[in-house]
């Protein structure tokens, strides 16, 4: 089964062949273990890459295989962020707090140790009681447990309610971001008992490895991401390939007919809409402590609409074509906004790529989506039907 | 005796003491009182004078506030003012002028208390001055010094009050008075009865200060007012607080006494016998206090348990500073029948900053009514357009600085620009997506975030103002409760002239009809000899227009920055398909709903505007599921799709 599958789909085989010659690249030129021609922040910002383009293929998958145009599935990596974030902080206070209370005649009480988390942490927003959500934040199992859980019930039950209903099409893309909106609403308050809009910071100090370079720990990490973006793709491309991923296509292109032949269509939808939800979390999970801080405005409805023009570059209804779209486009973004770009003097006016690149972005994306609507795998598409 | 007698000729205004007698007369017999006056002995002076009637005792007492009362070598007083070394001076009956040296002169220099009491017995006279600012004046100084005094002078003055809006006001404020101050209790009562129709803040605290009470402890049940006897242990912590407060009990040990305590006692690695590292619990640190109190290195220990027995022993009150019953059961009454009248003053303005809202978000939503709800088309530069309308605005401010007239250019232009964008946006882009809505949707999301950043690059980040003319400043004050700014009533009304004006050519013109029959069946309409293209053209422009002026009105009353349009788009969004997708009664419906829903959630959760627009949102969500078409749901052949 296994060997079929990957026999019809040599793609795959080429995306992971890619995928690691690129990783053994990156590795052999980083600070950490190799010749140094990579700096650690750039091997971070790699590192994230990879995250997103994981988040880029789920988003593909619910987009551009089953034709649901979801604006919350930022909303899912953010929440698959907290969790992680929620343990990092809690483990690396814990320890500072612990260092700092050795000193003390008296061996402290769980409930001082407690209080004195909760200070260090909740002070920014007024409080230092913990709330109910941050039960299980001492626990690394229980917390990574929650990066699949949280995303993966909120999508169930909203996908649930939706597909139910037979809300589809821009309606539905509405409704997820009015989701994405509540939620990220609702984390802005001082109260929501994840720190307002401070958000979870300092997630880059690893607890239990305070003595490792960060050269070392964003290496580690770009290694599980690329890792995470491999089995992600093979996983996805297992699930839209045979008998499976005809049925989501066919819901893409007629969800009626589907219906008619017998197919339960909302099951297969809500199952597609959870699995990459559950992805999504995933990925933020793996983003976040690369990124180091997380706060609601990462959350924000236009980031889940900037994943969807990502995928639109990189080209719908193609795995490697989201991989592209993420990489090329944020990599790009962050090389304009980064005032990486050089300015163009007109005479009369400079183009700072500072402020245009959003004009630029906008503007070319609505060329993508009048002119090319395949995206930049198409191009692929394109050249590979050439060959003879 | 006397003072009764005096008190009694006050009250009736007249003047029965004796005419001829003459005011430095009056001052001779308290020469001392008023030469040296103390708080305490100003009294009787100043009573003997109110009672002789004289009509120079107010100006007297003026300037004796006014420190410009002398007393010459021989103990007779003038009114004078010094000029260099001599001194100008007014008899105090003739008024007679006359001129002397000022060596021979002392001045009377009241303090702070006994100014004060000169200028309440001033203020009876004032209340009848001729003068209505006087008047006027003295009636605002009782009412933000209320005393018990004051009661009788002011009912006097109330019959001749030739003014019928002074005159309300002084029995509004006689009734105050009365309420709290009158000697006999049933004429309180009368009085704190009346109050309970009245909604004012004056009038409720004038109810709390008859209520004002405060709470005690104490062995057993004290005498007096008792308001209420408390429960313990509703809050047990600060009741115990209280009684170690009121020395009824040892101060309870807290972890961090009992920590400080066992620092204070280790002895070779020891406290009370037991191994430092093993203190790491409450329990082990509670056993290893109890050894050292028991050893009497420190005071006992303060459990849970004696604090509860301690509580019981105590009776906890609240005592009214009132010591009549009857008098606080009326005002208690009379201030929950206020309450309940305040409570329906404030649903009448909460209703009102619902409906202000709801006009808000269907000015917000009308023209995505038209290209979203008629069209079908989903434009997420909608947002843009009403930031164009405003930044449209705001330019013409700068050009025109009348703000009355450069509203009235600002409208039909920011009109015309968001129209000629809409169309351009309509030929360019939208024409070629009309059957992939999703695409739309990604493409017109592509035009708003450029068009954002080039707000951005041409406007700056920081928020520019739109200023609203004269005429829309302020507020229509309905009560102390009730009150709503003019500029929300004007978008009120620009909301209703608008849903007017789009059913207008909806319903009743060519481009109406013709629009209507472009969505529902474009080829037909196309075989009657309609052109499609063109509808289509014009009805994204109008849709388009609309936001502009929409853009307008809220840039008037927000702030105009690069971002406003974004923080109405999925409102707006939500308000259309709330609504019912292709009706504009339905938006007006969807708008509604949204409003009052988020203001009520407000209300009940005023500290959050956030949590309140998270659970709005999550409401809208749950409705969704179970009306999926709306409110006003399409029926028929309109709802093909």
């Amino acid at each position: 089964m296994r060997k079929s599958f990957l026999s019809e789909n040599p793609s795959v085989l080429w995306f992971i062949a890619a995928l690691g010659l690129f990783t053994l690249m990156v590795t052999l030129l980083s600070e950490a273990t190799g010749a140094g021609l990579i700096s650690t922040s750039f091997v971070k910002t790699l590192g994230k890459t990879l995250c997103l383009c994981l988040i880029a293929i789920a988003m593909d998958v619910v987009w551009g295989y089953c034709g649901i145009l979801s604006l919350g599935h930022f909303a899912f990596f953010g929440i698959g962020g907290y969790a992680i974030g929620m343990w990092l902080m809690y483990a690396r206070t814990e320890g500072i707090v612990l260092e700092s209370l050795a000193g003390q005649t008296i061996p402290p009480t769980p409930q001082e140790i407690s209080d004195a988390i909760g200070n260090q942490i909740f002070g920014v927003v007024g409080s230092s009681e913990f709330p109910m959500i941050w039960a299980f934040a001492d626990s690394l199992f229980l917390q990574l447990l929650m990066v699949v859980l949280v995303p993966g019930l909120l999508a169930l039950v909203f996908g649930w309610l939706a597909f139910r209903s037979r809300v589809t099409g821009v309606y539905l893309s509405i409704l997820t971001q009015a989701m994405t909106l509540a939620l990220s609403l609702y984390l802005f308050q001082n109260d929501s008992g994840l720190r307002g809009n401070n958000g979870l910071s300092g997630l880059q100090n690893i607890p239990g490895f305070e003595g490792t370079p960060q050269s070392t720990i964003a290496i580690v990490f770009f290694l599980i991401s690329a890792a995470a973006l491999g089995a992600g793709y093979v996983f996805f491309a297992w699930i839209v390939s045979g008998k499976m991923g005809s049925v989501i296509k066919g819901i893409r292109d007629n969800e009626a007919r589907v219906r008619f032949l017998g197919y339960h269509v909302e099951s297969y939808k809500l199952f597609v809409f959870t699995i990459t939800a559950v992805i999504s979390g995933i990925a933020g999970a793996l983003y976040y402590p690369q990124a180091g801080i997380i706060n609601p405005g990462e959350i924000a409805p236009i980031a889940s609409i900037y994943l969807a023009v990502w995928v639109a570059i990189g080209g719908r209804g193609r795995l490697y074509g989201a991989v592209i779209g993420a990489a090329f486009v944020s990599l790009l973004s962050s090389w304009f906004t980064g005032g990486g770009a050089p300015d163009i003097n007109l005479g009369f006016y400079t183009i700072q790529w500072t402020d245009w690149w959003l004009v630029l972005l906008g503007v070319s994306f609505v060329a993508v989506t009048l002119l090319f609507p395949k995206g930049i795998g198409g191009l692929f598409d394109y050249l590979v039907r050439k060959q003879p | 005796m006397r003072r009764i007698f005096y008190a009694i000729a006050l009250c009736f205004g007249t003047v029965m003491a004796a005419q001829a007698q003459e005011l430095q007369t009056i001052l001779q017999t308290h020469a001392d009182e008023i030469a040296k006056p103390s708080r305490k002995t100003v009294n009787v002076a100043l009573e003997d004078l109110v009672a002789s009637g004289l009509p120079t005792v107010p100006g007297f007492l003026e300037a004796w506030v006014e420190k410009s009362v002398w007393q010459r070598g021989d103990g007779q007083f003038f009114i004078g003012a010094v000029e260099d070394d001599q001194i100008n001076l007014r008899d105090v009956d003739s008024g007679a002028e006359s001129t002397a040296d000022k060596s021979d002169f002392k001045q009377l220099k009241p303090n702070g208390g006994v100014r004060r009491v000169i200028g309440t017995a001033l203020v009876q006279f004032q209340l009848s001055d001729d003068n209505l600012t006087r008047r006027t004046t003295a009636v605002a100084s009782i009412a933000r010094r209320p005393a018990a005094d004051q009661l009788a002078p002011l009912l006097a003055s109330v019959e001749g009050e030739p003014d019928p809006a002074l005159k309300a006001r002084k029995i509004q404020l006689a009734n105050f008075l009365s309420a709290r101050f009158a000697d006999n209790p049933e004429d309180r009562i009368t009085a704190i009865n009346s109050l309970a129709k009245d909604t004012s803040v004056e009038a409720r605290s004038v109810l709390n200060q008859i209520l004002q009470n405060s709470s005690g402890v104490a062995p057993s049940e004290p005498e007096g007012n008792i308001a209420r006897i408390l429960d313990p242990m509703q809050a047990p912590d600060a009741y115990y607080a209280e009684l170690v407060e009121a020395g009824f009990a040892p101060a309870r040990t807290g972890p961090a006494v009992i920590r400080a305590a066992l620092e204070a006692n280790i002895v070779d690695g020891r406290v009370g016998n037991i191994p430092l590292a093993q203190l790491g619990t409450d329990a082990a640190r509670e056993r290893a206090y109890a050894a050292l109190a028991k050893e009497g290195l420190a005071p006992p220990l303060v459990t849970t348990q004696t604090r509860d027995h301690a509580l019981g022993e105590y009776v906890f009150y609240d005592l009214y500073d009132e010591p009549n019953a009857e008098i606080t059961a009326a005002a208690e009454a009379a201030l929950s029948s206020v309450e309940q009248r305040v409570a329906f003053a404030q649903a009448a303005d909460l209703a009102l900053d619902g409906l202000s809202l709801a006009s808000i978000y269907f000015l917000a939503a009308i023209g995505l009514a038209i290209t979203f709800g008629v069209m079908g088309v989903i434009n997420m530069a909608h947002g843009e357009f009403i930031m164009m309308g405003a930044y449209t605005g705001y330019v013409v401010q700068t050009f025109i600085p009348d703000y009355t007239v450069s509203i009235l250019v600002a409208l039909p232009l920011a009109f015309a620009i968001t129209f000629g964008a809409g169309v351009t946006m309509e030929r360019l882009v939208i024409r070629h997506l009309y059957h992939r809505p999703l695409e739309t949707l990604l493409a017109t999301f592509g035009i708003s975030i450029a068009l954002q950043q080039l707000a951005k690059n041409i406007f700056g980040t920081q928020a520019r103002p739109l200023t609203s003319p004269d005429w829309l400043d302020g507020a229509w004050v309905i009560s102390d409760v009730i009150a709503i700014s003019y500029i929300r009533i004007a978008i009120f009304v620009l909301a209703l002239l608008f849903l007017a004006l789009i059913l207008f050519v909806l319903k009743r013109t060519r481009l109406g009809l013709e629009v209507r029959a472009v969505t529902q069946n474009p080829g037909m309409a196309a075989s009657m000899g309609i052109n499609p293209d063109r509808i289509n053209m014009l009805t994204f422009g109008l849709g388009s227009g609309i936001a502009g002026i929409a853009g307008v009105a809220i840039g008037l009353y927000a702030k105009v920055t690069s971002e406003m349009g974004a923080d109405y788009i999925v409102q707006s969004f939500m308000t259309v398909v709330v609504g019912g997708v292709g009706n504009v009664w339905g938006t007006l419906a969807g708008a509604s709903m949204i409003g009052f829903l988020q203001k009520g959630i407000e209300w009940l959760n005023p500290s959050n505007t956030l949590a309140a627009q998270t659970y709005m949102i999550l409401f809208i969500i749950l409705f969704i599921q179970f009306r999926p078409k709306g409110i006003v749901a399409l029926k028929g052949r309109a709802a093909a799709d």
